[in-house]
C-alpha cells in the first residue's frame, strides 16, 4: 500500500496539474504550488475520498503545506480508525 | 507632521464588543443624538434640542399619487387603490405615514379618492392637492376633505417668470384670497412655498408667512394654514453655517422661532438633483419640521423626492422602536410596483433586487460565518429578504456554500459545508477560466447545476413532495 505520503503528493499532483517529482513535504500549497480557492477545497474533497475520512472543514483549510496535510491525515485516519501505512 | 492634542491607550479584549446598543441587528442601526447643535443665525448662536426627536412626534407624509405621478404613466383606479392600501399597512396603527395627497381634477381622480376613502383607513389621511384658485375648493368640499395643498410658490423665477405677477405685493395678495376662501369653505390650506430655497426669504417669504399666520388666528386651530417647504430644485443644504435661502436649519428657524409657525405645520418637500434629498428630509425634522413630504421609492418630478422606505428606516432609528410600523409591506410595495412597471435599479436601498447581494468571495466568506458581518440589519426578518450572493469568478468557495445553503434553505448543522460544493464552485470557475465567460451566472443555472450535483438534497428541499 502506498505511504500517506505519497497518496497526498498523488492527489495533488492531479488537482494541481503538476509533475508530482516537483512536490516537496515542505511546500506551501498556495505560496509554492499556486492552490486557488476551490482548487483547496478540492484537495481536501479529495483527500477525504481517497483516505475515506470526514475532516473538520476549518481545521483542513488551515493546514498550510503539504507535510503538514500528511501529518493531518494521518491523525484522522488514527482518530477514524481508518488503517494506513 | 501635525500636533498631538490627546493620547489614546488600547483596551485590549478577549471578546468582540459588537455594539450591539447601536447595531441590535434585528432592527435597524440606532441614531442616538445628544447634546444640542448650535446654529449661528443673524450673528447669534442658536440652539436646536436634536435629542428631542426621539420622543417628539414626527411624521412622514406621502406624495406618490401626486408628485410621483407627475413622474411617470398615470396610475389606474385598482393600482392607486392597492398601493394606498398597502400604505396604511406599512404606517400602522399609529399613523406614521400621516397623510397622503390626491389630484382632484378628474372624474378618475375623484373615484379613486372615494374607492381609497371607502377602505376605511384611518392612516393616511387622505388631503387635496390643488392650484391657487379660488373655484377649486368646491372640488375640495365636494370630497369631503378637510385640508388641501396649493401652490404659493416664493421666488421671483416663479412670481414673475411663470407666474406673471406684476409685483410681489400683488402675489401675495392674491395668494391670501385664495386662503380666504380656503377658510370660508371651511377648509385647511396647506400653502407650498414653490421654489423656496431660490426665494428672498426676508424681502417676500417671512412677510407672507406673517401675514398667513395673522389670518389664522381668525380660525379654529384645526383650520389654521399649514407650510410646506418645497426645496422643488433640490437647492437645500443641510450643512452648518450654509447661508439663507439654501441652509435648510436657518430655513426652518425662521418660520418656526421667528414668525411662530408651530413644529406640527410644518412640513419639508425635497428633490434630489444634487443627491442630497433623503439626508435634507431627515435634517428638516431634527430642526423642527414635524412632517417630511415622500413618495414611493423616490419617484417623482426629475430627480425625484425622498424616498418613503428611506424615511421609514430613518424614523425607526431615530425613535428605536418600530412604532407599529410594518416593514415587510415595503417589500410588498416594492414587488406590486415592480409588476406595475415601476423600474426600481438593482442597487436601490431596501428594495433593489441586489441591495443586499454580495459578489466578492471574501465578502461571502463573512457572510457564511455570520450574516451580521455584511448584511446591515435582519433583512430577512425585517422585509422578508435574506442576504444573498452573486456568483461570478469572485465568488469563490465561501460565495458557492453561501448560495447553495441559501437556496435549499439550510440552517446550522444541516448547512452543506464548503468541502462539500467543490463540484459546484468547479463548475462556476471553470465557466470563467476555460469557457472565457464575462457574465455572472444566472440563479436559473445554478438552480439546474445544483439539481444535477445534489440530488438528494433537490429531492429533500425542492422536489415539492
Amino acid at each position: 500500500m502506498a505511504t500517506v505520503e505519497e497518496r497526498v503528493k498523488a492527489i495533488t499532483a492531479n488537482v494541481l496539474k503538476l509533475n508530482i517529482d516537483e512536490i516537496k513535504m515542505e511546500n506551501n500549497f498556495t505560496a509554492d504550488l499556486g492552490a486557488e480557492s476551490v482548487q483547496s477545497i478540492e484537495l481536501v474533497a479529495m483527500f477525504e475520498e481517497e483516505f475515506g475520512i470526514e475532516m473538520d472543514e476549518d481545521a483542513a483549510l488551515s493546514v498550510q503545506t503539504v507535510g503538514e496535510a500528511v501529518d493531518f491525515i494521518a491523525k484522522v485516519c488514527k482518530e477514524q480508525g481508518v488503517d494506513v501505512d | 507632521m501635525g500636533k498631538v492634542k490627546k493620547k489614546h491607550r488600547l483596551v485590549d479584549a478577549k471578546r468582540p464588543n459588537l455594539l450591539n446598543d447601536i447595531f441590535p441587528y434585528s432592527m435597524p442601526p440606532r441614531i442616538s443624538l445628544e447634546g444640542s447643535a448650535i446654529e449661528h443665525i443673524d450673528g447669534e448662536p442658536v440652539e436646536f434640542d436634536f435629542g428631542a426627536v426621539k420622543d417628539r412626534p414626527i411624521y412622514i407624509s406621502d406624495t406618490t399619487f401626486r408628485d410621483g405621478q407627475q413622474a411617470r404613466p398615470p396610475y389606474t383606479i385598482e393600482q392607486m387603490v392597492h398601493i394606498y392600501d398597502l400604505l396604511s399597512k406599512l404606517s400602522g396603527p399609529n399613523g406614521v405615514i400621516r397623510q397622503t395627497e390626491f389630484f382632484l381634477y378628474t372624474k378618475n381622480d375623484r373615484e379613486t379618492l372615494e374607492r381609497c376613502q371607502a377602505l376605511g383607513h384611518t392612516y393616511p389621511e387622505c388631503t387635496g392637492w390643488i392650484r391657487a384658485v379660488k373655484g377649486d375648493f368646491r372640488l375640495v368640499k365636494e370630497a369631503g376633505l378637510k385640508e388641501t395643498g396649493m401652490l404659493t410658490s416664493c421666488s421671483d423665477y416663479h412670481i414673475f417668470h411663470k407666474l406673471k405677477f406684476r409685483s410681489r405685493k400683488e402675489c401675495i395678495d392674491s395668494y391670501c384670497e385664495v386662503v380666504d376662501a380656503a377658510f370660508e369653505a371651511g377648509v385647511r390650506p396647506r400653502c407650498h412655498l414653490e421654489d423656496l430655497t431660490r426665494a428672498d426669504i426676508e424681502g417676500f417669504v417671512l412677510p407672507f408667512i406673517d401675514r398667513l399666520m395673522e389670518m389664522s388666528r381668525q380660525v379654529p386651530e384645526e383650520q389654521s394654514v399649514k407650510i410646506r417647504l418645497c426645496d422643488t430644485m433640490g437647492f437645500g443644504i443641510s450643512y452648518p453655517g450654509a447661508e439663507l435661502p439654501r441652509s435648510i436649519p436657518k430655513l426652518i428657524y425662521k418660520l418656526n422661532r421667528e414668525c411662530g409657525v408651530p413644529s406640527d405645520r410644518l412640513e419639508w418637500h425635497g428633490h434630489n438633483d444634487f443627491h442630497k434629498v433623503h439626508t435634507n428630509a431627515a435634517t428638516a425634522w431634527l430642526y423642527g419640521c414635524d412632517f417630511i413630504n415622500t413618495t414611493l421609492f423616490g419617484f417623482g418630478e426629475r430627480t425625484g423626492n425622498p424616498p418613503l422606505e428611506g424615511a421609514i428606516f430613518e424614523y425607526i432609528a431615530l425613535k428605536g422602536d418600530l412604532c407599529g410600523i410594518d416593514t415587510m409591506a415595503i417589500t410588498e410595495l416594492a414587488n406590486y410596483m415592480g409588476s406595475i412597471g415601476l423600474p426600481i435599479p438593482d442597487n436601490y436601498p431596501f428594495v433593489g433586487r441586489a441591495f443586499n447581494t454580495t459578489r466578492a468571495g471574501i465578502h461571502a466568506g463573512g457572510l457564511r460565518q455570520d450574516e451580521q458581518i455584511y448584511n446591515i440589519f435582519d433583512t430577512g426578518k425585517l422585509l422578508g429578504r435574506p442576504p444573498r450572493v452573486a456568483i461570478t469568478d469572485k465568488s469563490g468557495a465561501d460565495g458557492v456554500a453561501h448560495w447553495l445553503n441559501e437556496f435549499f434553505g439550510l440552517k446550522g448543522e444541516d448547512r452543506i459545508s464548503k468541502i462539500r460544493v467543490h463540484k459546484l464552485a468547479r463548475w462556476v470557475i471553470d465557466q470563467y477560466d476555460v469557457d472565457g465567460r464575462l457574465t455572472a451566472i444566472s440563479d436559473q443555472e445554478l438552480e439546474a447545476k445544483a439539481k444535477e450535483l445534489y440530488p438528494d438534497y433537490w429531492e429533500k428541499y425542492k422536489s415539492g413532495k
